[in-house]
């Protein structure tokens, strides 16, 4: 219980927040790899600068929704090493009450706007 | 992977490293946690723009990339500033605090005081309003502790002195030292004549609307404005129209002369009621003598509201010189 209300605390999460943890949600990644899903999820519509993209991170971390997983290299770009960083189960929790938070929110719209619109 | 041209290359190359120095304006912490892995994003996201070819991409991402820097500097600065708060160990919060009060104490109670100007009586040098830090050391009285290690000097006339006013040591009064014990001191039309002597005075001020033969014509007789001490001056202290500054005693005057009540109406300053010498102005600002008695709200509002227009901005620091007047020769 207690455990299912520090979820709600954090909610609403910022978009740039969101799609981290949306994008860590199939498998862990490294910085680049999430810049990249981010664009993807969203269409190139959100494009998370380096700051925003490690400022989140470092916030997320503290907050127990990621963690940190080894150091290795990414098969498909380089050799180089890179930190990878998976979603936690608090993480996990969390994205999916905002997921149905937005859901809700999205059920709102649509019965206020549905006489509107037609 | 798409194998790229030299130049592409060194173009990436050198936007690392400008990109390397912007990351500087990130905290210490911050930076060395993040920014290797944040060049490395960078570097990814280059390379992937020029694949693409499109000079267009490449101007978005240098404009997306100031405001992603501007915006995440300033966050990430303010959060190490906060945390930097917090997270100072109780003790060393203590001791630091502690540390500063000490110092406080010492130089507010033994080197420094803070002092207003309430009245006009010093016009011409010092405004109503001036805020200024009185020098405690300097005129520190014989035989007080700091007197040896400390720049102390003896009085001189034409010093500007702030002292304790003696008929009521609540209030600090700022005036030129005229009078040393010994001196023998009369004014004549506004002039005043010491030992025999006519002074002048460039740094007075004469702006009397009306002929006071009291103020002016100093010493005659007590009048309405002589206090206690001042007719006991005048019962003791007077030797043939001139008064004697007795021992251990100091004679002050105003320098806005015909609108100072000092000396002549409540006699002499003890020498141990001497305050400090005036330094600077570190505050002048226009306010009538009730507000700067006391602070009262209206004062704080009047302050909050026009801080900036009744500043008198071109007193700040000004340094209120000690001057010695020429004394004419002959015997008069």
């Amino acid at each position: 219980m207690t455990k299912s209300q520090s979820a709600q605390e954090l909610l609403p999460l910022t978009p740039p927040v969101f799609h981290i943890l949306l994008a860590l949600a199939d498998e862990e990644r490294h910085g680049y790899g999430i810049m990249q899903d981010v664009a993807r999820q969203t269409d190139d519509a959100l494009q998370l600068g380096p700051g925003t993209l490690y400022g989140c991170l470092k916030r997320m971390l503290a907050a127990g929704l990621v963690e940190e997983s080894d150091e290795r290299p990414d098969p498909t770009l380089d050799d180089e090493r890179r930190r990878y960083y998976r979603m936690t189960t608090l993480g996990k929790r969390v994205v999916r009450a905002e997921a149905q938070r937005l859901t809700s929110a999205v059920m709102a719209a649509r019965t206020k706007l549905a006489g509107g619109i037609s | 992977m798409t194998p790229q041209s030299g130049s592409q290359s060194d173009m990436i190359g050198s936007f690392c490293r400008i990109y390397s120095v912007l990351l500087y304006a990130y905290p210490r912490e911050f930076r060395l946690q993040y920014g290797a892995a944040m060049q490395q994003v960078f570097r990814d996201r280059c390379r992937d723009l020029a694949r693409t070819a499109d000079p267009l991409a490449l101007l978005r991402f240098a404009l997306h990339l100031t405001a992603d820097w501007l915006t995440t500097t300033v966050r990430e600065g303010a959060a190490a500033f906060w945390s930097a708060g917090r997270k100072q160990t109780h003790r060393g919060f203590v001791t630091e605090w502690a540390v500063t009060l000490g110092i406080y104490l010492f130089v507010t109670t033994t080197l420094v005081q803070a002092y207003v100007i309430p009245t006009g009586s010093m016009e011409g040098t010092l405004r109503v309003g001036d805020h200024m830090l009185v020098d405690r050391v300097t005129f520190a009285a014989p035989g007080s502790a700091g007197a040896h290690i400390l720049p102390y000097r003896e009085l001189k006339h034409g010093d500007i002195v702030a002292f304790l006013y003696p008929e009521d040591i609540r209030q600090t009064y700022v005036k030129r030292l005229i009078g040393l014990p010994g001196d023998r001191i009369r004014l004549d039309n506004g002039r005043v004549i010491r030992n025999g002597r006519r002074l002048t005075e460039p740094y007075t001020q004469h702006i009397a609307a009306y002929p006071d033969a009291y103020r002016d014509n100093f010493p005659l007789s007590p009048e309405a404005n002589t206090t206690a001490r001042g007719r006991d001056m005048f019962e003791h202290h007077v030797v043939s129209g001139e008064v004697i500054v007795p021992p251990n005693m100091l004679f002050m005057l105003g320098d806005n002369r015909d609108n100072s009540l000092d000396s002549r109406y409540w006699g002499f300053v003890p020498r141990s009621y001497v305050v400090g010498k005036p330094l600077f102005v570190y505050w002048s600002y226009d306010a009538p003598t009730a507000d700067l008695q006391e602070w009262t709200l209206t004062h704080v509002l009047d302050v909050a509201q026009h801080f900036f227009t009744k500043t008198r901005w071109e007193r700040t620091l000004l340094v209120p010189r000690s001057q010695a007047a020429q004394e004419a020769g002959g015997t008069q």
